[in-house]
């Protein structure tokens, strides 16, 4: 009864559908009119305006299926809002992921490297170590020293937090930490002073002219002081990045200060969803559609 | 291989306590630099003031932290200074900073 009520009131507020207000008033009246004998106070004391809509009988024309445009209409709205939706976060999402990888692809550059190439170094456990093991995994490579006073420390610390992350995601990336100091850092220095980060990072050192060359290709500054007395205490200054490599050992970004962790996180979140090995990337080069990834 | 003519000269890097350490005697020292206004505190002439100011966290921080870290502490913390005047500078006439703060 209350339902009948209700769904009278909700039609007769739909001013704009008049056939079935029309009809609806008809036979209300008509009902008034039946009813009169019964309870003559009704329509003789009070305007039928003021009569309960449906008292004695449920009025029938209110409940045919007449309300089926507007019902369609906010249906037709929450479809095309999904829909909608759908497609932007699909192609927002696609056109993030294309460019990613075609920043991933500017970066790995043509021919030789931009960044990155060989080297021979050797790690804290004193094993050799060459630009082949970053092969078959995402690394991530830090340059810094042991006696770095405060820099080096805090990015480190910053590694290990983002390294946790990535875990959760089961990203597990190789962290590698490369010395700008070999003439103080040991391998034996370094894994002592790295035990204090996290337990996956990777130490490497070796003579001094593999250290400079791996700088210079990794584009990193550092200087020495000139005229050093063994024994003398000193700093090295360095350029502070992390360098994040693909699993084919190619420079694919490069992470600076700015970052966070959280944010150096996601950027990498996003290179290892994005990343596509050489043989699919080329293949899309070559397709007839390749022309759309240009 | 050059590391090891050095070893055995050369002390170990300092630890996590060590480092936590040092920068503790470091922010006492600067914060009774600030208490003293004094901003350079290796400008030459610096060092009769700081030495008159600050002795004491001085004396702590050279025991706890290595010279080259001495040194370097206090050459960041005046280009620090001069980095935020300069921000706030820049803000006061208007211009967007681009490096952030």
């Amino acid at each position: 009864m209350l339902n009948q009520r209700l769904s009278a009131a909700l039609s007769v507020s739909r001013v704009f559908r008049a056939a079935p207000l029309r009809s609806f008033t008809l036979s209300s009246r008509l009902q008034q009119k039946s009813a009169a004998p019964e309870t003559p106070e009704l329509s003789s004391k009070k305007p039928l305006s003021r009569i309960a809509v449906g008292v004695n009988t449920p009025p029938k024309a209110t409940a045919t299926p007449s309300g089926s445009l507007e019902f369609a209409s906010w249906k037709a709205i929450v479809l095309l809002l999904v829909t909608g939706g759908g497609f932007t976060w699909f192609f927002s999402r696609e056109k993030r992921r294309l460019a990613i990888q075609k920043e991933a692809e500017a970066n790995r550059g043509v021919g030789k490297p931009l960044i990155g190439g060989p080297f021979n170094l050797v790690d804290h456990n004193g094993n050799t170590f060459t630009e082949e093991k970053l092969k078959g995994k995402f690394s991530l490579v830090y340059f810094g020293f042991t006696h770095c006073p405060d820099i080096c420390p805090d990015e480190l610390d910053k590694m290990g937090l983002m390294l946790d992350e990535l875990k959760k995601d089961n990203i597990n990336l190789q962290p590698i930490f490369i010395t700008c100091d070999p003439a103080r850092d040991s391998p034996e220095i370094i894994k002592e002073y790295l035990s204090e980060f996290h337990e996956d990072l990777i130490g490497l050192t070796g003579e001094y002219n593999e250290i400079k060359s791996v700088c210079k290709r990794y584009r990193v500054y550092f200087s020495t002081p000139p005229d050093l007395k063994p024994g003398q205490d000193y700093l090295v200054d360095h350029s502070i990045f992390f360098y994040l490599m693909d699993p084919e050992g190619n420079f694919i970004d490069a992470l600076g200060r700015q970052y966070e962790a959280d944010g150096a996180v996601a950027k990498i979140k996003e290179h290892v969803a994005s990343y596509l090995p050489a043989d699919q990337r080329q293949q899309k080069k070559e397709a007839w559609y390749g022309f759309l990834f240009k | 291989m050059t590391w090891l003519n050095f070893k055995e000269e050369q002390t170990d890097a300092p630890n996590r306590s060590a480092r936590k350490q040092c920068w503790e005697s470091r922010d006492l020292f600067f914060a009774c630099l600030d208490k003293s206004k004094i901003e350079n505190s290796l400008a030459p002439g610096a060092d009769k003031q700081v030495a008159s100011a600050c002795a004491k966290p001085l004396k702590a921080f050279e025991r706890d932290c290595a010279s080259s870290w001495v040194k370097y502490f206090q050459e960041k913390r005046y280009v620090d200074i001069k980095k935020e005047r300069m921000i706030q500078d820049m803000k006061s006439k208007g211009i967007e900073v681009p490096f952030g703060k």
